[in-house]
């Protein structure tokens, strides 16, 4: 039987080893993973946020391009020197990669305008030519105005020249019945080219047709069609770059694009992406050390690591959990064999006792009174035994059932507590009790579950006391709220580590004091009994030198 | 048992209309354009965009169109004989067609080219004699003509100098009153005989306006007219064209201006004035007239009744009638016996009982001046704390009358209540007040209509969470301007073909339009002088300011709207995060024509109020 245990236990341990070995190589093989992982993640990263920074840093300039520039063709060629002015103290403020900007004042018709472009009938040219900067000098305005007497310079009107050119074409070779699509639009009244941006108000469709008119029909002289041509000077430098990654880019720059490192650092790593539309000359530059890469690792790694710990230490809790709730149904299983096996003795010795006295006189003959009567004594006091055996059971189910029903009545503590005594001084001689009484001696309680208490608690202190000091001193004390019931013996004591489990049911201590006559329900029963009063029950105890039980139960139940 | 009845009469009144379908409300077909023959024996009308013609009993009624031509108008020749105006298809120019009620085919009666047309006396034709205006020689210029319509013989009148605008000719078929127009002010001309050069008789600014309406009977230089020039409110007077004086006012109101003077040709005299207060009302300055339209009243009580056509004796007469439950219905008037015969059926959906009146209502704007307009209520509904849509009038100089109007029915039956009003710079309560809508678009105009939906609100007619402001062409306008300078006002807002862009709107005056441009800078703005006006006051310039939901209706043939402008409003609107919904039409203009995208338009409108405007 030990051996068993021995092998079971040495099993139990070794799967526990292997248990906690593989928790422990698979923990450590997450941590790996997650840390490669982690790593691969932050490099690539380091080359796909860049999109990212790049659309955030160009979106004053996609914002510019979409919604700014197409605002001119909102003015329908109506602007001149005043009202631009307005609109581009707004883009130069608006917008700091704006350097410069160049107003054409056009003009269209189907005569000569001088220093204009013609092709067929069809003459386009400039009126006036305004140029707008920061801090730029009021003189210097106004570059060129049909009225003076110099022509314009090429200088200045190359941009002009080229948008003349691309919408005369498209003057020429589109179809005004159809409607313009955003390629034309695109590809005729924008003229993008590094850093310079030149785009022409759109004309509404019925004005495209008049143009085409004008330029292959001999018509009278025609009224002057306006048309605004704006052209934009840029700097890429000025554009804000909008860091939205600080933790992967330690740097970024704007580069020309054929820009390459000099020192090729290789503790360094770089990336770049091309500016899109009239800075697709430069690029967008970034580069970090290794170390400051690492870092980033560090700190994104340091979270996962603790989540994978986290885990892994849930698991050895349940774990563990299993394995003492596995432990204490076997104990539970052992206490209620040991419960069964005590039972089987307890009922055995009062049943071969009377088994025995049965014998005897059925063997006898004859049997004198001195016989009978001592017969007759031993099948009364262990039919006794058996009967209160069996009340000690039946009523510890009860009360763990709550199936009792209790009968409160008024008490004299004092005179209870001395009838108790009375009967245990008949029954056991040499056992000295004394009791003191403080407070009010009345009480409202059910007399037959507190004598049930008392028993119990006389009984304990005399099974566990040795023969030569059999003591019991208990001491009542009645205040407004609660009875306190103090059962101190000098028996054998408690040792601390029992001390939790002696209410526990079936529990015996492993001791000579019970070898006979004790199930292990005792205080268990007792525990029930006083919670069933709404009471509590507790104990105090230093081996060898005895112990004390406190029962406090309420007035009111 | 009274009690009984009336407890049923307290129930019906709670009881809500029946919800009428949309389709009802728009539908192109019908019959309309109904005109009696000049020898009153035949009556024509036009149904589905084609000229029918049947006898006074409604039998032999036959077709005389067969392509589907668009008919801008068509008139009675002679017995024998109706023409019409037609835009071509391949849109190459305008055509005047004739059709004959005796089976003759059709012919065109110009020579095919890209010209506009203008008729002059298409009424008031004699001896087959048309006058027209046509801009043969210059696309900016209309001169007039003399076209023999059974000869198909076209001869010029008149060589226009540059600037004559109007034409008109008496009854002896001799041209004899021209107006001349710079632009800005317009010049009434004026010859005893045709043969004579014409002389200047009074010049005008364009915000004065003496219209001519017939000449007189006896002074061969004495005309009438319907004038403001010296008061502020249309008048109908007598004026001598020698001498550029008023002999005499003949009818004015104190409040509104005379809208229609009824001229009689046969009588060459004025029959009765018109003038609009809350509705049409009618004077007579005639007996016989008097008795004509009194005989009628009593046939057709408390209806608003036209007179539409009448045959050269005037002894059969074609009217409409309609009020602000019922839709149009022709009748044919016979005179001798007093009897009406109806010439249409009204859709039977629109029933009386389920369309709601519209009742005239006026609050003080915040200058203290009266403002004018017309509420619309639910049936059934308790009158307080209602979804309200406020629709701003489309064209900023014209106004809201009382009458039957399909689309306020349409939201009506739905249970909204809706609000017209009309703000400053409408027209027919005078000069001051019209010419007070000036260059105010956004600004005094937008203030009204503001005030107007406050006065709904501080009245407890509107429920201040559940208020729409829809409106078309300057109404988009007025509802986009609303939403942008008044976010806190409307729930959501409804643009159809709404201008975005007064640039815009001020370049798409086409080029025979030109003398008409200064009066227009006049009007709404000179586009360079008045930029920062223009910019403040363009919607699409302030899309940032606009938070409600908003439905966009757009045709992309919008001649007066941009379309790639709207595209691009939509897009910034949308990506500011506010709910757009668009409805854009491949070929339609300025409103659209075909019935399956108006319907769609309503349906959409339907949805949207009811999305945004439910109680929460």
């Amino acid at each position: 039987m030990k051996e068993q245990t021995l092998i079971d236990r040495k099993k139990n341990l070794l799967l526990i080893i292997i248990f906690q070995v593989f928790i422990f190589i698979s923990l450590v093989v997450a941590l790996f993973l997650a840390y490669s992982l982690t790593k691969k993640y932050v490099e690539n990263e380091f080359t796909s946020e860049k999109v990212d920074v790049q659309e955030k840093t160009v979106k004053p300039y996609a914002e510019f391009f979409q919604n700014k520039i197409p605002e001119i063709s909102f003015y329908q060629g109506f602007l001149d020197s005043a009202s631009v002015v307005k609109y581009v103290d707004t883009i130069l403020t608006k917008y700091a990669f704006i350097n410069k900007v160049v107003f054409f004042d056009t003009q269209i018709s189907n005569h000569q305008i001088d220093d204009g472009f013609k092709l067929y009938y069809f003459h386009i040219g400039p009126k006036a030519v305004y140029q707008f900067s920061r801090g730029i000098q009021h003189d210097s305005i106004t570059l060129y105005k049909s009225t003076w007497p110099n022509p314009l310079s090429l200088k200045v009107s190359d941009e002009f020249t080229k948008m003349a050119v691309k919408f005369s074409a498209f003057v020429e070779s589109s179809d005004t019945t159809r409607a313009l699509t955003t390629d034309d639009q695109l590809n005729t009244f924008y003229n993008i080219r590094p850093n310079v941006i030149t785009f022409m108000s759109i004309p509404r469709r019925e004005e495209l047709s008049i143009f085409k008119e004008l330029m292959f029909k001999k018509l009278s002289r025609s009224l002057l069609y306006e048309q605004d041509i704006l052209s934009f000077q840029l700097t890429p430098f000025k554009l804000p770059i909008k860091n939205t990654h600080p933790e992967l880019y330690q740097k970024i720059e704007i580069k020309p694009l054929v820009f390459e490192p000099v020192d090729t650092d290789p503790d360094n790593i770089s990336t770049d992406i091309p500016l899109p539309g009239a800075f697709s000359e430069y690029k967008l530059y970034f580069s970090s050390s290794r170390s400051y890469i690492n870092r980033e690792i560090k700190n994104r790694f340091f979270p996962i690591a603790c989540g994978l710990l986290f885990i892994y230490s849930v698991l050895v809790a349940v774990a563990y959990l299993i394995y003492r709730n596995l432990n204490i149904n076997s104990r539970m299983f052992k206490l209620q064999y040991d419960f069964i096996n005590n039972l089987t003795h307890e009922f055995k010795t009062p049943v071969s006792v009377i088994k025995i006295a049965g014998n005897n006189i059925r063997s006898t003959t004859k049997l004198s009174d001195k016989e009978r009567m001592h017969y007759g004594k031993i099948l009364d006091e262990e039919a006794d035994k058996l009967n209160d055996l069996m009340n000690r059971l039946l009523s510890f189910t009860q009360i763990e059932n709550k199936s009792i029903h209790t009968k409160i009545e008024t008490i004299n503590l004092e005179i209870f507590t001395q009838n108790v005594i009375d009967a245990y001084q008949l029954k056991y001689p040499n056992f000295n009790i004394e009791y003191q009484v403080k407070g009010d001696t009345l009480f409202k309680t059910d007399a037959t579950l507190l004598g049930s208490l008392f028993y119990n608690m006389i009984d304990n202190a005399y099974k566990y006391s040795k023969a030569d000091s059999r003591q019991l001193n208990i001491s009542i004390k009645s205040d407004k709220k609660h009875v306190v019931f103090k059962f101190k013996d000098n028996g054998i004591g408690i040792a601390k580590e029992e001390l939790n489990n002696i209410f526990k049911k079936f529990y015996r201590i492993q001791s000579e004091y019970n070898q006979k006559g004790s199930v292990g329900i005792g205080l268990a029963f007792c525990k029930e009994l006083v919670n069933f009063m709404h009471g509590e029950i507790s104990v105090k105890s230093t081996p060898g030198r005895g112990s004390e039980f406190t029962i406090i139960l309420p007035h009111e139940i | 048992m009274l009690a009984i009845i009336l407890y049923f009469a307290a129930c019906k009144q709670h009881e809500r209309a029946v919800k009428i379908p949309l389709e009802a409300f728009f539908r192109n077909s019908g019959k309309s354009s109904f005109q009696i023959s000049p020898d009153g024996k035949q009556i024509s009308y036009v149904q589905n965009q084609l000229l029918y013609v049947q006898d006074l009993d409604g039998k032999k009624g036959r077709n005389l169109t067969k392509k589907a031509d668009r008919i801008i108008g068509y008139y009675w020749a002679n017995n024998d004989m109706l023409f019409y105006r037609s835009a071509a298809r391949d849109k190459r120019g305008e055509r005047l067609i004739a059709v004959y009620t005796n089976g003759k085919p059709s012919q065109e009666l110009l020579p095919r080219g890209r010209f506009k047309i203008s008729l002059i006396n298409p009424t008031r034709i004699k001896d087959n004699t048309l006058f027209l205006a046509l801009n043969l020689r210059d696309s900016g210029l209309f001169d007039a003509y003399k076209l023999d319509i059974a000869a198909k013989k076209l001869s010029l009148v008149f060589k226009n100098p540059g600037n004559i605008t109007e034409w008109y000719v008496d009854d002896d078929n001799q041209l004899r009153l021209a107006v001349a127009s710079d632009g800005v002010n317009k010049t009434l001309m004026f010859r005893e005989n045709s043969q004579d050069k014409f002389k200047p008789v009074i010049t005008t600014n364009f915000k004065t306006n003496i219209k001519p309406v017939g000449f007189c009977r006896q002074n061969k230089s004495c005309i009438y007219a319907l004038s403001n020039y010296g008061r502020d409110k249309m008048a109908i007077v007598e004026f001598n064209c020698l001498t550029g004086k008023e002999e005499k006012e003949i009818f004015s109101h104190k409040d509104v201006d005379v809208v229609e003077a009824g001229y009689s040709t046969k009588r060459r005299g004025i029959n009765y004035a018109v003038f609009e207060t809350w509705k049409k009302q009618r004077i007579y300055l005639n007996d016989s007239a008097k008795s004509v339209y009194q005989k009628l009243e009593k046939l057709l009580p408390n209806t608003e009744i036209n007179i539409l056509s009448r045959d050269s004796a005037e002894k059969k007469l074609i009217i409409n009638t309609f009020t602000d439950v019922t839709p149009g219905v022709f009748y044919l008037y016979t005179l001798a016996t007093n009897k009406l015969l109806r010439l249409s059926e009204p859709d039977s959906a629109l029933s009386e009982n389920n369309l709601c009146p519209m009742k005239p209502q006026s609050f003080k704007n915040r200058e203290g001046f009266t403002i004018n307009g017309y509420l619309t209520v639910p049936k059934g509904s308790s009158g307080k704390d209602l979804p309200v849509v406020v629709i701003p009038h489309s064209i900023a100089e014209s106004r809201n009358s009382w009458g039957f109007n399909s689309e306020v029915q349409f939201l009506a039956n739905r249970g909204y209540a809706v609000f017209q009003m009309n703000f400053r710079g409408s027209t027919g309560y005078g000069k001051e007040f019209y010419t007070a809508g000036f260059k105010k678009w956004g600004t005094a105009i937008q203030d009204d209509i503001t005030d107007g939906v406050k006065w709904l609100i501080d009245s407890e007619i509107a429920d201040p969470k559940r208020i729409a402001i829809y409106g078309t062409s300057f109404g988009g306008y007025s509802a986009l301007e609303g939403l942008s300078l008044h976010p806190e006002l409307y729930a959501c807002g409804v643009s159809y073909s709404g201008f975005t862009n007064l640039f815009t709107f001020i370049k798409s005056v086409p080029p025979y339009y030109k003398p008409y441009q200064q009066m227009f800078y006049e009007k709404v703005g000179n586009p360079e002088t008045d930029a920062d006006y223009f910019r403040a006051y363009s919607p699409i310039f302030h899309t940032d300011r606009i938070k409600a939901p908003i439905l966009i209706a757009q045709g992309t043939k919008d001649p007066r709207v941009n379309v790639n402008e709207t595209n691009q409003f939509v897009r910034e609107l949308k990506k500011r995060g506010v709910l757009v919904t668009y409805i854009l039409k491949q070929n339609e203009g300025h409103s659209f024509r075909k019935q399956e995208n108006r319907q769609d338009f309503y349906r959409q409108l339907e949805k949207f109020l009811a999305e945004h405007l439910t109680k929460h």
